[in-house]
């Protein structure tokens, strides 16, 4: 009889309690999973972003527009690559509350900046080239609306208007583009700058903001002062910043996501914390008289302790392991379904393994002073108690 | 009858008089109930607080006007044009020299720096006209004075100086290449213009190149909550693309923007609610376990079942009971009033505070309670159940 089958005898010889902790364990870990998984794939935009790439905007704010002139002014800075200029359409379908991320981009320079996170095939890219009317559509926002390739769809905008007061522009669909990894983001579309420039009547030649694509990471401080110090004391002054401090400056506007998931999820290991620890020290309590009994048939102390600490630790592996499984479908489910507005959210492995760190942690916090008991139990006490 | 409900009534006093010696156990059940119910209020305050900081700066007698369509302030575009086509309108309060009274309004987005996270938000800066400050409820000056139209002034509200740097009065703050003077700091009773920067319109016009354009236009209505006059004159002139809504209802669908937060708020407090679900169980059942003798005793000298089982379930619902006002106390003292902000209809931050009510807690209140109702019901069902000859076993 090995101590592994005692342990588990111990562990389940009342089944409900059993089932009760082990379910409380369960849940813990799936919240844990499924909230982290959540938190990353709400930073991907961070996690993601390409190191050789900056973001120019107004210095006001970058809400605030740019002359059109100055993505011309910038492509000859040294140390870049490529300049691409963008403008917020605020692009709806059919229904307001359907909002569509529309960019009214530079053609010429889309992929060359964003290529390495757009998959778009050669034959797509060509085509929406030569059509002023083209877009191109990223793959989840294509299946959410069910388009396909070939189609004319309208979009509305809610910010600009045509001559005639319309806001509604039709597009062709030339191209659909996916992510090179699963957790890029493929709900914006892309139409012509130009086409949009020329039809809408607010005034134009005006751009968002500039993507740039530099020639190595290492110019990006020598490239960022250049593009600012160009612009210095003009009426629009630009402020420059690599990809990554933009993004991650746009996401903390929303919320500290971060702190809320933190929160919730300390919160909950602190409840099932309380609860399997105080039933360990239970079930090892009621068992006083056996483990007694254990000592006098010529058990060490040693080995008991360790089989107590056994038992915690298997029953904290098996409800984390089985609320990881969980989460991981629960994740599966929401992916699979095509309204759902977020990339790819996916159980990573250093999450896992986390989860198993504080599986080890909770194991050892449950089962310590439970299993010091037994350790330091007395033969003598522990037979004459009842 | 009366004679069961007196036996039920000495079994609930027994059990509960007895808790003490399950303490550690029924402290178990306890905190686990309250961090529940604290974490479900904490989402509710959070979302309740930014629905009554944005309704609250609606008002009934302010109408606002916005190109058809925008949804936002700062998607809508107004030219001068258009301000006086529509400030002509029928259903437009005069004062008493016979002019109406309105406010044409530019909204633009300004950097800040968040106190909080040390990192740049989008923070609105609103131009308006003097007679503008006075179209907001509860509007008050806290300190310094109004903006000097055609002076690099600006107003600031208290939510922004409790949540960003560098907006004291008397300071200087640049926006690109402009400079501006803090000179008042105005208050508006909590709602969403506080978090705002006021200045003249046109002055910002001028200084952020926008020419002659206005954003929004707010008039005040001859008649509360009656557009009926504004509609039917953008309905008869086709020159017209735009949308009149009162001010309340303007807002209020704005601050249904965090609703998701209350759906993910119970989400969270249900899944973790069937946690501690399993923990008062266990809590339960062993508290049945331990009484397993004295309840068999009380059957063999002729107290019914029903207040075995009756007995029981009140131990779990006063334990719950405890569990969820423990959370309430603890989410009210840490989580009410917590200031915060995010990212609103118009691309700016909100700032709101969490705000917690009565109706918010009797929802946590009632959610421990029917966990402590589940969690009594099968352990007592139990108790119900125990065979009597228990009673004459030693060993139990």
């Amino acid at each position: 009889m090995s101590d592994f089958y005692l342990v588990y005898k111990n562990l389940t010889r009342k089944p409900l309690r059993f089932f009760l902790t082990l379910f409380a364990i369960f849940i813990a870990f799936l919240i844990y999973g499924t909230l982290t998984s959540f938190e990353r794939a709400f930073n991907a935009g961070v996690e993601l972003s390409a190191d050789d790439r900056l973001v120019s905007v107004n210095k006001i704010n970058f809400t605030q527009p740019l002359p059109i002139s100055y993505a011309r002014r910038v492509q000859s800075v040294e140390g870049i690559e490529a300049v691409v200029h963008m403008n917020w359409f605020g692009g709806y379908y059919q229904d307001p509350q359907q909002q569509v991320l529309t960019f009214a981009v530079d053609e010429e320079n889309l992929m060359n900046v964003y290529g390495d996170d757009l998959i778009l095939s050669d034959e797509h890219h060509a085509a929406w080239h030569q059509n002023r009317q083209g877009i191109l559509v990223g793959r989840a926002v294509a299946d959410l609306h069910g388009w396909s390739l070939g189609d004319r769809i309208p979009l509305n905008s809610n910010i600009f208007s045509q001559d005639d007061g319309s806001t509604v522009w039709e597009f062709d669909i030339e191209g659909i583009y996916t992510g090179s990894d699963p957790q890029v983001d493929t709900n914006g579309v892309y139409i012509h700058y130009e086409y949009f420039n020329e039809t809408q009547s607010f005034g134009g030649d005006f751009i968002g903001w500039m993507g740039i694509k530099t020639v190595d990471p290492a110019l990006n401080e020598q490239v960022i002062k250049a593009i600012d110090e160009m612009f210095v004391n003009s009426p629009f002054e630009t402020e420059t910043v690599p990809e990554k401090v933009f993004n991650k400056g746009f996401i903390e506007q929303l919320m500290d996501i971060g702190l809320i998931i933190t929160s919730v999820v300390f919160a909950s290991f602190f409840i099932i914390l309380v609860i399997v620890g105080f039933s360990m020290v239970l079930s090892i309590r009621e068992r006083t008289n056996e483990i007694g009994v254990m000592k006098t048939l010529g058990f060490q102390s040693g080995r008991i302790f360790r089989m107590v600490l056994g038992e915690s630790m298997l029953l904290a592996f098996l409800g984390g392991g089985l609320g990881l499984l969980a989460s991981t479908m629960f994740l599966g489910f929401l992916n699979s379904l095509p309204q759902f507005p977020v990339p790819d959210i996916i159980l990573k492995d250093d999450i896992i393994l986390q989860a198993v760190g504080v599986m080890i942690a909770l194991g050892l916090i449950t089962g310590i002073i439970p299993a010091v008991n037994a350790l330091r139990l007395n033969i003598i006490t522990a037979l004459s108690r009842r | 009858m009366g004679k069961l409900f007196s036996q039920i009534w000495a079994v609930i006093v027994m059990n509960i008089r007895s808790l003490p010696q399950r303490i550690w156990m029924s402290l178990a059940a306890i905190v686990a109930i309250s961090v529940v119910v604290a974490v479900l209020l904490s989402f509710l305050a959070m979302s309740n607080g930014f629905r009554e900081t944005l309704s609250g700066a609606g008002s009934d007698e302010i109408a606002i006007i916005t190109r058809s369509g925008s949804k936002s302030e700062l998607n809508s575009v107004l030219s001068r044009n258009i301000v006086n086509i529509m400030a002509d309108s029928e259903g437009i309060a005069r004062d008493s020299d016979g002019n109406s009274v309105y406010s044409a309004e530019l909204y633009v987005v300004v950097d800040g720096i968040k106190k909080s996270s040390q990192t740049e938000a989008n923070l609105p800066m609103r131009g308006i006209s003097v007679e503008g400050f006075d179209l907001r409820e509860k509007v008050e000056l806290v300190e310094g004075r109004m903006f000097t139209p055609g002076r690099n002034e600006i107003m600031a509200g208290a939510s922004i100086q409790r949540e960003f740097s560098g907006f004291e009065l008397g300071t200087t703050v640049r926006f690109g290449k402009t400079e501006w003077e803090v000179v008042g700091i105005f208050s508006t009773g909590g709602s969403a213009f506080e978090g705002e920067l006021w200045t003249d319109a046109r002055t910002l016009q001028s200084q952020f190149q926008r020419g002659n354009s206005f954003q929004t236009m707010r008039v005040r209505l001859e008649e509360p909550g009656n557009i009926d006059a504004l509609v039917a004159k953008v309905d008869n002139d086709p020159r017209l693309y735009l949308d009149v809504q009162t001010e309340a209802d303007f807002f209020r669908e704005q601050g249904d923007a965090l609703n998701g937060m209350v759906i993910l708020g119970w989400a969270l407090s249900i899944v973790m609610g069937l946690g501690a679900l399993a923990g008062a169980l266990n809590t339960m059942y062993t508290s049945v376990a331990s009484r397993a003798q004295e309840i068999a005793t009380l059957r063999a000298i002729g107290f019914s079942n029903s207040s075995a089982f009756f007995g029981t379930l009140a131990e779990s619902v006063v334990l719950s009971f405890f569990g969820g006002i423990i959370g309430a106390i603890v989410s009210y003292l840490f989580m009410d009033g917590i200031s915060t902000s995010t990212m609103g209809a118009n691309f700016t931050q909100v700032v709101f505070r969490f705000e917690m009510s009565a109706d918010l807690i009797g929802n946590g209140i009632i959610l421990a309670l029917l966990i402590g109702l589940i969690g009594g019901f099968f352990p007592a069902w139990r108790a119900a159940r125990l065979p009597v000859v228990l009673a004459f076993n030693k060993a139990s």
